[in-house]
């Protein structure tokens, strides 16, 4: 039992090796469909017939969300029990889209046939049957059970559970799309690329994965905006940095406008005080202004990087701008205004928080 | 002298991975340690630890966030676990503790 628990207080570790792994599904399938629709220019599939180039490059894409869905299960039982649960809980996912149980389902089936894979690879079994296990009966036992969960028992549920989610999320009108974009922003800000911030991202791709592009959008600005904001307050506020952080602070609007959100890190270890607070702020802002302008993006990922597949280009850059520049003055406010004191502060939190566990062997 | 080695990984494979695999070599230079770290990100696994490595080292270090990926290779050897963001920021203290594991 108490292997169960382990597995289960790691649930987060294998539940983000499995997004780790379908990314990359997300980003290029989600990229070659919102081209194909783009260079149509009208907003809906290519048809075969009239644009057979488009159509195809459509399917391509479309491709890879489908796939995204049986590898984020796959990579989420592998975390549990290695190579033997990527068939079982692909496979239990795949079944799984068939009710519209998408990426929830992915994460159910992933974590329950890993469950069970790593039961049946516990099963003591005599020598001259050594090798049929990994062959025959695991694969094909832990594909039956997983599988028939998602078909018979979750399937159903999950999938009407999706669904009501999406044309919830759908139908978000301006006053609840600011608050959920605040709170995006603000968990995207947060931790800079730590657990909380990947808890929006996966959110984010839940969103690709369900067509639901003005969220997306959100995200996508609130990705930027931490490392391109602390970048710009090193142009800012001159005074208030040092040399090396402003050499920091260029590589970091890099990094913002390629949508990598960590390039604020190095400003936030040596003051989290003052940035932390300032890129959630800026994030939520430029978050808010591009679900009240209606952006829209394709692809999930941030930054700059992502503007071909967006619609509403320059409210997108817009949003990202504000942000930006909402987080840039705040952490030049900060640091102006509020000195000492958090030295003091940065000595205490380096001693006490940090997570570290042995496991002498 | 003192021989660590570490494997680094974060869900996005891009930017965290790299950074702690960075400051603990940066930390351990610092302390005149001996430093190995392989990364496994989007790209793969870059700077792979090799048996003789595994086998000469005093203490592995091994980032939590995400599943580490041939982790039997460290079957009998004193690992600590370790959040990526602490590695990333606070290495030297990662390295303090080690110390002190291994002092004891």
């Amino acid at each position: 039992m108490s292997d169960l628990v382990l597995i289960l207080k790691n649930t987060r570790q294998h539940l983000m090796t499995g997004v780790s792994h379908m990314i990359p599904f997300v980003v290029s399938g989600g990229i070659l469909l919102a081209v194909s629709v783009m260079l149509l220019g009208q907003g809906g599939v290519p048809d075969p017939v009239n644009d057979p180039f488009l159509n195809k490059l459509f399917q391509i894409g479309a491709a890879g969300l489908a796939l995204m869905i049986p590898f984020l299960a796959a990579y989420v039982g592998y975390s549990i029990s290695e190579r033997a649960a990527l068939a079982p809980c692909a496979i239990g996912a795949w079944v799984g889209t068939t009710f519209g149980a998408g990426f929830f389902g992915a994460l159910i089936a992933g974590l329950i046939g890993g469950i069970i894979v790593f039961y049946l690879k516990r099963i003591k079994v005599p020598p001259i049957l050594r090798s049929v296990m990994p062959i025959f009966i695991i694969p094909i036992v832990g594909t039956f059970l997983t599988a028939g969960i998602m078909m018979w028992v979750l399937g159903e549920p999950v999938g009407l559970l999706t669904t009501s989610l999406t044309s919830w999320l759908r139908s978000m009108q301006d006053g609840s799309i600011v608050i959920l974009a605040l709170i995006m922003g603000a968990m995207l800000g947060f931790d800079l690329g730590g657990p909380v911030n990947k808890v929006a991202y996966a959110f984010m791709l839940i969103c690709v994965g369900e067509g639901i592009y003005t969220i997306v959008a959100i995200a996508a600005v609130g990705i930027a905006v931490p490392s391109i904001g602390t970048g710009l307050a090193t142009l800012i506020g001159k005074n208030v940095f040092s040399k090396e952080e402003k050499e920091t602070g260029k590589a970091a609007i890099v990094m913002g406008l390629v949508g990598v959100t960590e390039g604020a890190i190095p400003f936030a270890a040596a003051d989290p005080l003052k940035i932390i607070p300032s890129t959630m702020l800026g994030s939520a802002v430029g978050g808010a202004v591009a679900a009240l302008l209606g952006a829209e993006c394709y692809a999930g990922w941030g930054g700059l990087i992502v503007l071909p597949v967006v619609t509403g280009k320059l409210s997108f850059i817009f949003a990202i701008a504000v942000g930006s520049l909402t987080c840039a003055l705040a952490i030049v406010f900060l640091k102006k205004f509020i000195t000492s004191k958090v030295k003091i502060n940065k000595e205490e939190s380096n001693d006490e928080d940090i997570d570290i566990s042995f496991d002498i062997g | 002298m003192v021989n660590i080695i570490a494997v680094t990984a974060c869900p996005s494979g891009v930017a965290h991975t790299y950074m702690a695999a960075e400051s603990l070599e940066k930390a351990a230079k610092e302390k005149g340690w001996q430093c190995k770290v392989e990364t496994q990100g989007s790209i793969g696994i870059e700077n792979e630890l090799t048996a003789e490595d595994v086998a000469n080292a005093d203490f592995i270090i091994l980032t939590n966030d995400i599943g580490i990926k041939n982790q039997e290779r460290f079957k009998n050897k004193p690992i600590a676990r370790i959040a990526i963001s602490d590695a990333v920021k606070k290495a030297d203290l990662i390295l303090k503790k080690i110390e002190e594991n291994l002092n004891k």
